[in-house]
């Protein structure tokens, strides 16, 4: 038995493709970006160490703070708009008792879907002219609003874009938490003269926080890693006001090829998701208990 | 009286959410409608509703004129055999690191693997870059042909589908190989014969997850590939809605071959799909 299952051979021989594609693309690229976010380079010269330098851009440069400001109002608006959304939703699809399978069905639907093609599908949504939100806004005497390229609203519209793609997927993941928790909690409740509500706020919210608290990590992750929704919409535009950190480093290290600096812009970003996790780690998941029932 | 009241009271959720719902789906409506209108002009005066005539032709000039149908099947090959290769390489570390006998540095490489999911992708996005830039392929630059697609998305996969695979195969009994080691059956024997057929469940659902990945990826595809015959389909999308951004109706028939293909694959597998997708917690 031992023997068949203990060849240091056939060990290695399972391993290694794996092995060899995680370390080229995992590993290296991560080594490589930390050594060359210290380095003055941009591709065609050989790359020379400065130090700090590429840091203390980024530090001085006010178009990488309001990158990081997107980020941050990516992260504020799935806390406060999106957490309170995706509760209230679960919680009535859970209370339902026809067709739970169909809204769970629909409502996930657009987190299946490329992004890329989302952002084309919305742009389409708020196109100026023959957008459906101004065709609607002048079909009840409002003004038409330029959602992409008005700097007030870009950013905004994105964010609905982007809370519109992924709700229904948080959803699914909180009703499947409210969905676990056994009946006799909630029946026990009843027999005390719980309403609805106070049964929502006091039994079932507090036992799905931990999953609560996995939607906002995810949150976090994936405002940290939104890039492709604002390539698509805005570019960026108009004048940088939607640009995040990561279509930052895209414009200054693939398309203006300064390969140190943006693997420096890299590094922060994997720092700023770290830093931000860890954080809420310590605020906020700490407090709460996990239940086990 | 309360019967009324009742029934009232249970339909009022019922009201809401299919208010939701209609929120959530009617952007693909707009777009299946609009698909199949004449133009912009159609389009404009009666954006909400059904089209007055059925212009099919739409379909026909968008994966024909607008090279949909290269993007199309650049998109499904390249899809398609990096899910199979990620699969086929994941299984076989999964199986080494769950089934034999090297607990210790199996450990290891797992808790290693693990590390690639708190990694955010961007963030690798320059250095794969400018490795993919420097690396040749029988003489030929890397960058630029689909071998800068299909590399990294094999190896991008691979976190995920490890840790799948891996949880998967340790929960198969002992037993099972314990008989087939009795039986004569070598590791390679073991992992073809036996294993590989028990974890089919799991395969079939990190192949759906990982081609829907590779299907919906933008980000490399955009700047890994600069020839127009190369792109895939969301790219192609992108550009084709940069050319002929003044005709709609033919844009929303492009977004319905992109959107097919999942919504079908979803329609199908929708339970592998959801379970795969939040127990990986892989939001793109």
């Amino acid at each position: 038995m031992n023997k068949t299952l203990r060849k240091p051979w056939t060990y290695v021989l399972f391993l290694l493709p794996l092995l060899v594609l995680y370390i080229m693309f995992f590993i290296y690229p991560m080594i490589s970006a930390a050594i060359t976010s210290f380095m003055k380079w941009n591709g065609l010269t050989e790359p020379k160490f400065n130090g700090l330098t590429n840091y203390k851009h980024a530090y001085h440069d006010a178009k990488f703070w309001d990158a990081v400001l997107n980020n941050g109002k990516f992260i504020l608006f799935s806390v406060f708009v999106q957490v309170p959304i995706i509760l209230f939703f679960s919680l009535l699809i859970s209370n339902v008792k026809k067709l739970k399978g169909l809204y769970k069905t629909a409502v996930f639907v657009p987190s299946v879907m490329s992004t890329a093609v989302i952002g084309i599908l919305w742009s389409f949504i708020y196109e100026p002219d023959i957008g459906l939100f101004n065709l609607a806004l002048t079909k009840i005497g409002l003004q038409p609003v330029m959602w992409l390229s008005d700097s007030q609203w870009a950013m905004f519209s994105i964010l609905i874009t982007n809370a519109w793609q992924w709700t229904g997927f948080y959803i699914v993941m909180v009703l499947a938490a409210i969905l676990s928790i056994p009946r006799e909690i909630d029946e026990a409740a009843i027999v005390d003269g719980a309403g609805a509500f106070t049964r929502a706020t006091r039994i079932t919210v507090p036992l799905i926080m931990p999953v609560i608290s996995v939607v906002i990590m995810l949150s976090i992750a994936g405002a940290m890693k939104a890039a492709d929704i604002i390539i698509v919409m805005t570019k960026g535009g108009p004048g940088g006001v939607t640009d995040v950190m990561a279509t930052y480093l895209i414009k200054y290290g693939i398309t203006n090829a300064k390969y140190g600096y943006g693997n420096s812009i890299g590094v922060l970003i994997f720092v700023f998701s770290l830093m931000l996790t860890a954080l809420y780690q310590v605020l906020v998941a700490r407090r709460v208990e996990r239940v086990e029932y | 009286m309360t019967m009324t009241k009742n029934s009232l009271k249970r339909s009022i959720p019922h009201i809401v959410l299919f208010a939701f719902l209609i929120l959530t789906l009617y952007p693909f409506l707009f777009v299946l409608f609009s698909s199949i209108k004449s133009d912009n002009q159609a389009i404009a005066s009666n954006p909400f509703g059904f089209p007055a005539s059925f212009h099919f032709e739409n379909y026909r000039e968008a994966w024909v004129n607008a090279k949909i149908s290269v993007y199309f099947f650049n998109s499904l090959y390249i899809s398609t055999l990096c899910s199979v290769v990620t699969i086929l390489f994941s299984s076989m570390g999964a199986y080494a690191i769950s089934r034999i006998r090297y607990l210790r540095i199996s450990n290891v490489m797992y808790q290693a693997i693990l590390i690639g999911l708190l990694i955010p992708g961007n963030a690798l996005l320059l250095p794969i870059f400018i490795m993919l830039n420097k690396m040749e392929f029988f003489g030929h630059a890397v960058l630029g042909t689909h071998m800068a697609l299909i590399l990294p998305y094999t190896a991008g996969a691979i976190p995920f589908t490890v840790i799948i695979l891996v949880a998967f195969m340790r929960s198969i009994p002992g037993e099972i190989e314990e008989a087939s080691v009795m039986d004569g059956l070598s590791a390679k024997g073991i992992f073809s014969k036996i294993i590989m057929p028990i974890t089919v469940p799991a395969l079939v659902t990190v192949f759906i997850i990982n081609f829907i990945g590779n299907w919906n990826e933008f980000l490399m595809a955009n700047f890994f590939i600069s020839s127009d015959n190369l792109r895939t389909l969301p790219v192609g999308m992108v550009g084709f809605r940069d050319i002929y951004n003044t005709n709609y109706a033919q844009m929303s028939a492009g977004i319905v071959f992109s959107i097919l293909p999942v919504m079908i694959i979803y329609a199908v597998l929708q339970k592998q799909i959801i379970e795969g997708l939040t127990a990986g917690g892989v939001k793109g």
